[in-house]
Order: structure tokens, then sequence, then C-alpha cells
């Protein structure tokens, strides 16, 4: 359509991007470039307290980064808590999605009640979340336990269960967003194809299955995709909620970063946690972009 | 789908228990805040019936609100203080906003009208900004703030913040211009108008309503951001997500002073996100999903 339309020569117009273009070069390269460098700077170095500075010490925290169980450990607590959060957010995202799609009186409203908990700082989630899961005072742990779920300990106390106290302050704060998102997907789906296949009898699974999903599959990347990467990035949940206990068993790859710097002044190390971060999610989501063929 | 008269009322029934099931933490975070202690640590947990009270307000505002009688509060006073820390969200995001929109706003337009060599590989590198983990950003930058007098400083958050919102904010835009046709500005151009000034005169106003949305959603993202703020600040500003850390003492947890500036945040916070409601789906995907 595009191509077909007349337009004006392209040679009458003189373009130079470059000058609207260089404020956002300029600090995309001063706060993302530099630091970037910086990040690589450090990590080939080390604070040794003794002598208050900084000392080359060449590939030896990489070295050391592939042995530490620990790393590995909290690489694979992200890994399971973006899995099963994504899994679930998804699904539930999708049934809500089907289940509020509607035009009836009221149903305005609730997608816009649902939008509220988008809003709400993640640290002020977890602290709300540490609160109803409250070994003693909290609402959902009395709820719990009066279903029999829940026998003795606390939620947030246990290693079996602290990661999926975390993962249900995630949920609850971001299934919303998965709603919304397919919501608009399913609006924007073209209704011939959905009649025809009524009248040929299909049933409800079928049309699901057969219409819905394959038409969905943009929307439901690109909500996959970003969804994906903040949730591989998380941090505010498990720092104010358990700070990575009991033991290790809620350590985030982003927390281990930030604590083995600021906590452990292993300055260099911590750097290149957060590097080895870095490069999992940038081919994670490489892969995942050339995939799908996602475009922006 | 056709639905039955009976189906329309069970998904009605339904649709409205499951947004409940939403709602519910926000209800019960905000009857903590009116809650006094006593009640917060009840059993069962209280969850309807509970005498309203002000004290956790009048604590963390510092100011007697004149619901309680023989409540003393000395304004400015009392640990829990916490107004000059709602300014300082107050001041990051309203800053970092106007930084990131004012710079994005310039490189939307000339992603979409002007023909740039490598265009495609360039707006993967913008977005592939957004996919670092702020881990990776806040250790280096502490060490670079530390060296150029940054850290500590609203400068600093305020530019950091803009960093952050600067993705979402170019791309967003850049959805908005795509929408408004390019014939508008050949016809401008052919009259001899400079690029500037059908940016400035047709364009923008055109997109003012993109351009609001795109602030608001900069606004929140700034108003929410918990890594960078506890990681570049010590002393001299906090925002409210960092600060409510710090209502977690040895003696015990504030929860109801906590669950007060908790719900004096969200509030502004609410308000914002329905005005942008029509945008909404937009913004969260970067702009890549049109509603």
């Amino acid at each position: 359509m595009a191509s077909l339309s007349l337009k004006a020569p392209r040679v009458f117009i003189s373009d130079r991007p470059l000058p609207w273009l260089l404020p956002l070069i300029l600090i995309l390269v001063v706060f993302a470039l530099y630091p970037f460098f910086y990040n690589i700077y450090l990590s080939l170095h080390e604070f040794v307290p003794r002598k208050r500075e900084l000392v080359f010490v060449g590939v030896e925290n990489w070295a050391n980064l592939f042995q530490d169980g620990r790393m590995w450990g909290s690489l694979w607590v992200t890994l399971l808590y973006t899995g099963i959060c994504l899994a679930i957010q998804l699904v539930l995202g999708m049934v809500i999605a089907l289940l509020i799609d509607s035009d009836d009186p009221g149903f305005g409203i609730l997608r816009g009640l649902l939008t509220l908990t988008l809003v709400i700082p993640p640290a002020i989630t977890g602290m709300m979340f540490l609160l109803m899961e409250d070994a003693q005072f909290g609402v959902i742990t009395y709820f719990l336990e009066s279903l029999g779920f829940l026998t003795e300990g606390s939620i947030l106390g246990s290693s079996d269960t602290a990661l999926m106290g975390v993962m249900l302050a995630d949920i609850w704060q971001w299934t919303p967003f998965m709603v919304l998102i397919f919501v608009a997907g399913l609006r924007a789906l073209p209704p011939d194809p959905f009649e025809s296949a009524m009248i040929d009898g299909a049933s409800s699974w079928q049309i699901f299955r057969r219409l819905t999903l394959p038409m969905m599959s943009k929307v439901i990347a690109i909500a996959v995709l970003i969804r994906g990467i903040d949730l591989f990035r998380t941090f505010d949940y498990v720092y104010v909620m358990t700070s990575g206990g009991p033991g290790t068993s809620t350590y985030t790859l982003s927390l281990y970063a930030w604590q083995q710097t600021f906590s452990f002044i292993k300055w260099g190390y911590g750097a290149t946690i957060s590097l080895f971060a870095l490069f999992v999610i940038l081919i994670a989501a490489n892969i995942f972009v050339s995939l799908t063929k996602t475009r922006w | 789908m056709l639905l039955s008269p009976t189906q329309r009322v069970l998904r009605a029934f339904a649709a409205w228990a499951v947004v409940a099931l939403f709602v519910f933490p926000i209800y019960y975070w905000i009857t903590v805040a009116f809650k006094v202690e006593r009640e917060i640590f009840s059993l069962p947990p209280k969850v309807f019936q509970f005498t309203p009270s002000w004290k956790s307000f009048e604590e963390v505002f510092g100011v007697s609100l004149g619901f309680e009688n023989g409540l003393e509060v000395i304004p400015g006073g009392g640990n829990f203080y916490m107004t000059p820390r709602l300014v300082d969200s107050i001041v990051v995001a309203f800053f970092s906003t106007i930084l990131a929109v004012a710079i994005a706003v310039l490189a939307a337009y000339a992603l979409s009208r002007m023909r740039i060599k490598g265009q495609h590989h360039f707006v993967f590198w913008i977005l592939s900004t957004r996919m670092m983990p702020p881990v990776a950003v806040a250790i280096p930058m502490f060490f670079i703030y530390k060296n150029f007098g940054l850290l500590d400083t609203h400068v600093g958050i305020i530019l950091i913040h803009a960093l952050m919102n600067l993705p979402l904010a170019v791309l967003l835009l850049k959805s908005f211009f795509d929408d408004i046709p390019t014939e508008i500005d050949e016809a401008a151009l052919i009259d001899g108008a400079s690029r500037f000034l059908i940016f400035r005169k047709i364009v923008l106003p055109m997109a003012m309503g993109g351009v609001a949305a795109t602030a608001v959603l900069c606004f929140i993202f700034s108003w929410t951001e918990f890594l960078f703020v506890l990681t570049l600040t010590q002393t001299s500003l906090k925002t409210v997500p960092v600060v409510s850390s710090t209502f977690v003492t040895s003696t015990g947890t504030a929860w109801g002073n906590m669950a007060a500036l908790g719900t004096a945040a969200m509030l502004p916070a609410f308000v914002f996100i329905l005005l942008v409601q029509k945008n909404l789906v937009r913004g969260l995907t970067l702009g890549s999903l049109k509603q």
C-alpha cells in the first residue's frame, strides 16, 4: 500500500538525521556503553582491602566464576524463577484474558482495576507479601493453614517454599501485564475466520487451539520476550523479602552480583557476575528474537 | 462467541471473583495503613472489621490530621517522617521524565521520518539497553559516579532514570509518529518548510496525546525504580521504594507506617495509570502492539 502511494521524490529532502539523534547517542554512550566497558575493566581487576586499591588479576575472576558453585546455584534459581513465573503468567494471563474480553457492562472497569497492580513499586509489593506471608500474622499464611495446605513453619522461612513465596508476589503483580496484552491481541483478531469456524461446527477448544493461538503468536512472542527479560533480572522482590535466604534458596544472579560487590567488597567479582548475567540474557533474547522473527 | 444469558451471568461472576483476588492485596495493604499495631498483629487477621486510625499517616507526614484527640505529633520530627523522601521521589521522577522525553522525541522523529543507514541495527541497539540487567549498570555506575562526584545526588539519579526510560520513550514515540501520515511532512517540505519547523509546528502537536502517555509511563517507571536508587544514593536523597525498606528495624517492622507511605505513593500512580488506559498496552510493549 505504502509503496503504491505517490510520494515526493526523495531527492528534494535533504535529511541529516545526526543532529536529531545526537543527544540520544550521547547519553547512550555515556550511560550505557561506558559503564559496559568499565564493567569489563572491573572484571579484570579485584579490590584488595589491604592495599585499598584495585589490582589487575587478568581472567582470574572469570576462571573463578565458572568454578563457583554458588554462582551456578543462583543461575539455576534465576532460571527456575523465570521459567515457572513465565509459564504461570502466560497460562493464567491467557485464561483471564479470555474471561474478561467482553463488552458486557462492567468489564471495562474490571480491566481498569487489573492495571493497578502494574504501578506499585515492586519493592513495596515485596513488603506487602512479606506481611501477608508472615509466619504468625500473615493473612495468606492463615488462609493456607486453615485449608490445611500449610501445617508448620512459614512460607518464606523454609528453603523448600521460600522461592514460591517470592514468586507469588511476582505472579500477582505481573499476570495482569499478560492479561492486558492478550486482551488487546484478542480484540485485534479479525472476526471472519471465527464465524466460519463456528458455522462449520468447530468446538471452542478447536477454535482456540487452531485459530486463536496461531493468530496471537506475535502478541505472545512479544509478551514472553519482555516479561522473560524482566524476570531474569529480578532483584527487588528477593532483596526485600528474603535477601537470598534461607540459605541460598532464593539467590538470583542479580542479587548475588550485587551482594558480592557491596556486601563482600569483591568489586571485580561482582562486576564479572553481572556481565555474565548480561551475556546470558543478550544471547537468549537474540535467539528468541530470530526464532520468532519478532520485529520492532 | 455467543453465550446464553446464564453463561453471561456466570462469566461476569467469575470475572469479578478473579479481579477481586488481584485487588485484595492492595485493599489489605491500605487497611494496614489505617490499623493500629494491635490490629495488624491480630489473629485471625482482620480483613474487614477494624477501627480506622490516621496515626500512621500522621507520623509519616509529620502533620496532625486532627481526627484523633490527644495525639501529639511533632512536625518534622520522628523516625518515620517521610515527607522529604516523597519530595525526592517527585523531583527525580519529574526531571528524569522531562529529560528522557525531550531527548527521545527528537530521536523518534528522525527514526520515524528519515532514512538512516543501519536503522534496524540502531533500533535493536536501543532495545538491547532495555535488556541490560540493572545490576550490570549499577555496579560500574557506582564507581563512575564516585569519581565524578555524582554519587548521592539528585542529578545522578535523574540521569540514570532518564537512561533507563530512553528505550521505552524512543520506541513508543516512534510508534506514535509512525501513525501520522508522512504525506503531511512531504507536502510541507515541498512548500519549503524545514524539518524542524514541520516537527515543531505539525507533527509534535499532532502526537501530543502520545507524548503525554509516554511521559506518564516514564514517570511511573522512575517512581517505582529500586536498584539504582539503592545503589547510587547514601544519605542526601532516597525515593519511596527504597526508604520503605528502612522501616524494618531490629525492634520490629513498622508495618503501619510503611503501609501509610506505600498507600500515599500508590494513589497518584493509580490516577496516572487510569489516565493512559488507551495507550497502556502500546506502552507496555514498547510501541510494538497497538490497541
